[in-house]
């Protein structure tokens, strides 16, 4: 006879090992470490300049790294969101420039400055998540076509060109402030807490990890998974688009050859040292926050004490290793 | 019956084979002949900026005002193309060719087939793999700026004008390329030569506008002292620019910029005085290059490195200069 004791799955409270914590809080004690080895080396770290050249340095990662882990939490993976930024970067100046048509109001030209490129790389985005879905191409291949000929296509409509502009209300997006804050600084937050917001408390952030944890078992519990899975790509690619926006305001200059340039590198490390898994199927947005934070404070550390960047490349991968290795051992355990 | 053995047939073949490339490697560069009107080719390699367009103009211009007919191609940025262009000049007869080539090594079969063809080749701006190809002897000369001279003139125009100022935050070009290494020592050995002068860090901004703002903006974080950014290109002094701004100090005030290329927004810049001094990298090879020419024509004995002089500006001409700058 065989009984089944169920004695011993009496809810007891767990003890979590500490690799999992290490999992768990493991971005968040990196960036705390990181924080006080800067106060004790770093010359005039303790300052609100500091504060502000990293988070306004961080942003464009920060926003870009959110649609990315969305996309991630599908179990996909986005490599084209360099090249968006590039296209959305080349595309808004000539709008307000006037180098397609002259458009009369200049406060209609801006507007149309951040609304028809955003638009653009999400027409974009569409396109990865139809190859994904419909045609069922692997993500990494997939989204390598528009990686690869997105910046080609940035590069054709300027002709190479780099474009040099000044104007304050597109700019006011990188230049400006609001309530003390830097505008791109704020847009970070924003969009970072509509993330956390939407993966928490609506359905549609349940469908995204449950396409993830398992897309058959999620398919058969009639979760339209290819819907859900395109519109991934499209938000990925208008926090692409978003972001290039950022870029080429701060610079007053859109140079098609280097807007976004390996920024899809960035953006996958923020998310893998920021502890959600890329094999899909969870998404962790305080994370990713964390995890942009200790790759641009790394750099920054490494700057300010003199250490050349090359180093910097160095420990960012040895970061990335890390935090892979963290996680996969918490999993097992 | 003499037999040969496959063995002597190779041994043959390859003696005559090194005969022969012993043979095209002694020869010297072709003769030019002196004639009234020339047929030259020029193989730019890219046009997607103003320096490249500065210096296609400039070779247009010297050409026509010579009365020469000049054969023009742009590779776009392909240095399998601009084998194929040069290809082309070959076939066109045309009698020297200027090439700036695209990279150091693909470049050198297009080097090879002008010399065979029997035409001489001008090297502008940049040079072939030294390993593969000899000025003198496989092309004529190398035309060009002489970078460790500029981040000199830099440090001597600072060593007089510095007006107390002596921290440096230098902002390189991209590690390892040849302008960046030689910009970085020509400046730091006459700035040590100068005294009284201190580089209190020095770091990559890769030649871009937003990687050298980024760079600046941490270094100046760090360093609150210093008071002269050194950049490497246009590109990264004005965002240095930009983040002296953002650090809520003055450019040209606080903290003097000093730059090297001279394109016309720096040199705007410098008008403005936000910049404060500016050597120009001359696109302008068109008189330099044409004068080379004639003289080899001439048959004068050419220095492998004939140096493309470089304008300087200040404060003193930036206004007066402005519409020559590129």
């Amino acid at each position: 006879m065989t009984i089944t004791d169920t004695s011993s799955a009496a809810p007891t409270v767990r003890k979590l090992s500490s690799l999992q914590l290490a999992s768990r809080y493991g971005t968040m004690l990196a960036l705390l470490l990181l924080i006080l080895f800067n106060l004790a080396m770093t010359p005039n770290f303790l300052s609100w300049q500091t504060v502000n050249v990293n988070l306004t340095q961080v942003a464009a990662i920060v926003i870009v790294a959110t649609g990315m882990t969305l996309v991630i939490a599908t179990g996909g993976i986005d490599l084209s969101v360099g090249s968006l930024m590039a296209i959305s970067g080349a595309v808004a100046p000539m709008i307000f420039l006037d180098t397609l048509v002259p458009i009369a109001d200049p406060v209609l030209a801006v507007a149309l400055a951040f609304v028809l490129p955003i638009l653009v790389t999400m027409a974009f985005g569409w396109f990865n998540g139809m190859l994904v879905t419909r045609y069922a191409i692997q993500p990494i291949v997939a989204t390598l076509v528009l990686f690869i000929a997105g910046r080609g296509i940035a590069q054709v409509i300027t002709n190479g060109n780099l474009q040099v502009f000044k104007n304050p209300g597109f700019q006011f997006i990188a230049m400006g402030q609001i309530a003390g804050i830097p505008a791109q600084v704020a847009l970070m937050l924003v969009v970072a807490a509509a993330a956390f917001a939407v993966m928490r408390y609506t359905m549609f952030g349940r469908q995204v990890l449950a396409v993830g944890g398992n897309e058959k078992a999620a398919r058969l519990a009639g979760i339209p998974v290819r819907r859900i899975k395109i519109l991934v790509y499209v938000i990925s690619g208008a926090l692409a688009g978003l972001a290039g926006l950022v870029v080429v305001a701060r610079n007053s200059a859109s140079d098609a050859n280097l807007v976004g340039l390996g920024m899809e590198l960035d953006a996958i490390a923020a998310v893998a040292v920021g502890g959600s898994l890329l094999s899909g199927g969870r998404a962790n947005i305080i994370g990713t926050l964390l995890g942009a934070l200790v790759i641009q404070l790394v750099r920054y550390t490494l700057l300010a004490n003199g250490v050349p960047d090359a180093a910097a490349l160095v420990v960012k991968a040895g970061l990335i290793v890390l935090a892979v290795y963290v996680q996969q051992r918490a999993d097992r355990s | 019956m003499p037999v040969f053995s496959r063995r002597t047939f190779i041994l043959a073949a390859s003696a005559l084979g090194a005969l022969s490339l012993a043979g095209t490697a002694a020869a010297e560069v072709p003769a030019l002949k002196q004639k009234q009107t020339y047929k030259v080719g020029f193989a730019q390699t890219e046009s997607n900026n103003p320096w490249r367009i500065a210096q296609t103009d400039s070779m247009k211009a010297e050409a026509a005002k010579l009365g020469y007919q000049l054969v023009y191609t742009d590779a776009a940025g392909s240095a399998a193309k601009q084998v194929a262009d040069v290809n082309s000049m070959i076939a066109q007869g045309v009698d020297v060719i200027f090439l700036a080539p695209r990279e150091e090594k693909p470049l050198i079969p297009a080097v090879m087939a002008a010399k065979k063809a029997g035409i001489p080749v001008i090297l502008l701006d940049r040079s072939v793999d030294p390993k593969l190809a000899k000025p003198g002897q496989d092309y004529l000369t190398f035309i060009g700026s002489d970078f460790v001279k500029e981040g000199q003139r830099m440090a001597e125009w600072l060593a007089k004008n510095a007006n107390g100022k002596s921290k440096i935050i230098e902002l390189e070009g991209t590690t390892g390329s040849s302008p960046a290494n030689d910009r970085k020592k020509g400046f730091d050995e006459a700035i040590k030569a100068a005294g009284n002068f201190q580089i209190v860090a020095s770091q990559s901004g890769d030649f871009a506008r937003d990687k050298g703002r980024q760079v600046a903006e941490a270094l100046l974080q760090a360093h609150p002292d210093a008071d002269i950014i050194y950049a490497h290109n246009d590109e990264m002094a004005i965002g240095a620019i930009s983040a002296i701004e953002a650090a809520g100090k003055v450019p040209g005030k606080d903290i003097m910029v000093l730059s090297i290329d001279g394109g016309k927004e720096a040199v705007g810049l410098v008008a403005e005085g936000k910049i404060a001094a500016v050597v120009e990298c001359n696109p302008r090879f068109g008189p330099k290059a044409f004068e080379t020419m004639a003289r080899y024509a001439k048959g004068e004995k050419i220095e492998p490195w004939v140096i493309n002089d470089d304008k300087f500006y200040d404060s003193t001409n930036a206004k007066a200069e402005l519409p020559n700058a590129y």
